[in-house]
């Protein structure tokens, strides 16, 4: 597989260019990272490793990383069962789901957490009735879920649905044919077969839950996530306080992203 | 069908983009082309005057733009000092950073423009709404129903202000026991005497215990907060309170820290940050100036003048911020010529 694609880029001068072209994409994120990476780690490393010992800035990091984690499983129940029906299906009105769907990646995210607030804060009308249940979104652990997630299954679904619909039907029909159930059919053909695409958006959902304020910061300040407690040292410490919490959180991402890629691709 | 779906998503965006072209040229917030912009960073709670002195100077000075920035104060001078932004005007809601921050680097003058008041505000929605009082607030803030909030000390001087009224309403109100319930029995914002001076410590972990009390980066996100009834009741600043239609509970000169009357009571109260500072309480009096590397000098210094003239002082009276009439400078030799006649020393 890989040989074919070296040969290919020989073979064919556009794919060099375009590569060429592409690859400023690359520069660009690298070398705005790399200058902040380089201050940190090479020029004064002091700060960074004091941050490595900050119980608070660790505790953080966790907390983020598990809360768009829990954010991503949300997505990925409720979000399989809606993109393999918008996949499967015609009906009325599905150009109107999907645009909903995407409404959170339009709105700004101060106004999504606005919007969560008064509906899951605790006098709020749904949020009164998970107070009943012992759940209170207000300054807690599921107000950071909920808000990561509304900002972030955009992304996954709209991923699973692309997958599912690049899945032959037919694959199934044949299944059904042969005497698997409908259930079968989904689990043993559609969702193998669409893996790397579910695959990639949970990545990329549980991701984008990790970069979230703006909507966290309004229902739920506490407990602090990392770009909350980033946004606090800044105004309390300065660059020279926040960045080293961003440097440790770009580094555990990028890992952690790597890792799973290189997973997903082994699999796929 | 594909296709189709795919024109339809762009025309949907098209009209949307129109419609948001429309609207912002409305607003005629877009059109920055040819003009000379005026960076402006406020202190959140001056958002609604400031709004109105940018309309006025705008409508002289067809060619600027005025951009405000509104942040918390600590927020804006950071902004200036340590990410390098080059800001024509500065407004803070606390003068005394702009010679604990931004002087002599930064700055050489600042001018005191106007002053505010610690208020309680709240909604019809909120609990005991019918019958809180400034005789009774502190009592109603402590039932096990109620849910009050405050912003930040360690971002937000409205923040540092809250734990200072209530610990000046322990003198006001002869009750030695209204911060250790509201408040240090509620978070782990400690408070010590040291001969006669109360010095209260507000870690980076504020720790609150969230049934209770709701904080957050500034006092301005509280507002909408409060009036979704999702808090019962929030600590800001007078202006604010008015120009956000919210009820409120005016407390006695005492405790308010608004009256220049009461300033020796003020003083024995102090608040240490957590980036190293010590806060003392004192009357809540707005500062401006223009940073030394201002890009547009000449042109914020007239900004400034319109901030503190005649017309500035009634857009301010307005709002509920009552001006300080004549405004003061800290050095009047330091001043830009234009805004001489403006100001006397202080």
């Amino acid at each position: 597989m890989k040989n074919r694609i070296k040969l290919e880029l020989r073979r064919n001068p556009i794919s060099f260019i375009f590569f060429f072209i592409g690859f400023a994409i690359i520069v660009f994120v690298v070398g705005t990272l790399f200058n902040m990476l380089y201050k940190q780690l090479i020029v004064s490393p002091a700060y960074f490793i004091a941050i490595l010992k900050d119980q608070y800035v660790l505790k953080s990091i966790g907390l983020t990383l598990y809360a768009s984690f829990l954010a991503t499983i949300l997505a990925v129940i409720f979000g399989i069962p809606l993109a393999y029906a918008i996949a499967r299906n015609e009906f009325y009105g599905k150009n109107i789901i999907e645009s909903i769907i995407d409404i959170p990646v339009i709105i700004p995210h101060t106004v999504a957490g606005i919007a969560l607030f008064s509906l899951l804060s605790r006098r709020g009308t749904v949020g009164s009735i998970f107070g009943n249940l012992g759940i209170v979104f207000q300054d807690s652990l599921w107000g950071v879920v909920i808000a990561m997630f509304f900002v972030s299954y955009p992304l996954f679904v709209n991923s699973a649905k692309d997958g599912f619909v690049s899945v032959n039907p037919n694959f199934e029909r044949v299944a059904r044919t042969l005497g698997a159930s409908q259930w079968k059919a989904f689990y043993q053909i559609a969702l193998p077969l669409s893996y790397p695409h579910l695959i990639s958006g949970a990545i990329m959902s549980w991701a984008r839950g990790i970069s979230e304020f703006g909507a966290v910061v309004v229902i739920a300040y506490y407990p602090m996530i990392a770009s909350t407690l980033i946004f606090y040292r800044f105004n309390t410490g300065g660059l020279k306080e926040s960045q080293p919490i961003a440097v440790l959180l770009i580094l555990l991402c990028f890992i952690t992203f790597l890792f799973l890629r290189l997973i997903s691709r082994k699999k796929g | 069908m594909n296709k189709r779906k795919t024109y339809i998503k762009i025309s949907a965006l098209f009209l949307i983009g129109i419609m948001v072209a429309l609207t912002a040229g409305c607003t005629g917030q877009t059109d920055t082309g040819q003009k000379t912009v005026l960076k402006v960073l406020i202190a959140g709670s001056l958002t609604s005057p400031m709004e109105k002195v940018e309309a006025k100077f705008e409508a002289d000075h067809k060619n600027v733009d005025v951009q405000l920035e509104p942040a918390g104060s600590l927020e804006c001078i950071k902004k200036i000092t340590e990410l390098g932004t080059q800001a024509d005007v500065l407004a803070s809601a606390d003068y005394t950073l702009i010679p604990a921050m931004m002087m002599p680097n930064y700055a050489d003058w600042y001018i005191l423009f106007a002053k505010n008041e610690m208020v309680l505000t709240y909604s019809d929605k909120s609990k005991y709404a019918s019958i809180v009082n400034e005789n009774n607030w502190y009592k109603i803030l402590d039932k096990p129903d109620v849910v009050w909030a405050f912003s930040n000390p360690n971002l937000d001087p409205c923040g540092y202000r809250t734990p200072m009224t209530i610990q000046l309403a322990e003198f006001e109100y002869e009750d030695d026991q209204i911060f250790e319930k509201l408040i240090s029995s509620k978070s782990k914002i400690t408070i010590n005497e040291v001969n006669g001076t109360y010095v209260i410590t507000t870690p980076e972990d504020l720790a609150p215990d969230t049934s209770k009390i709701t904080i957050r980066n500034k006092s301005v996100e509280l507002v909408s907060m409060v009036q979704e009834g999702g808090i019962d009741y929030a600590w800001e600043y007078i202006s604010v309170a008015i120009q956000n239609d919210l009820k409120y509970v005016r407390l006695p000169g005492s405790i308010n820290l608004s009256d220049v009357g009461y300033e020796k009571i003020y003083k024995k109260v102090q608040v240490k940050t957590t980036d190293g500072k010590t806060q003392t309480a004192k009357p809540i009096v707005y500062g401006i100036t223009v940073p030394k590397n201002a890009p547009n000098a000449a042109l914020a210094n007239e900004f400034v003048k319109y901030v503190i003239d005649e017309n500035g002082q009634k857009i301010f009276n307005e709002d509920g911020q009552p001006p300080v009439v004549p405004a003061k400078a800290n050095d009047k030799t330091k001043l830009p010529q234009i805004l001489q006649q403006y100001a006397a020393d202080n």
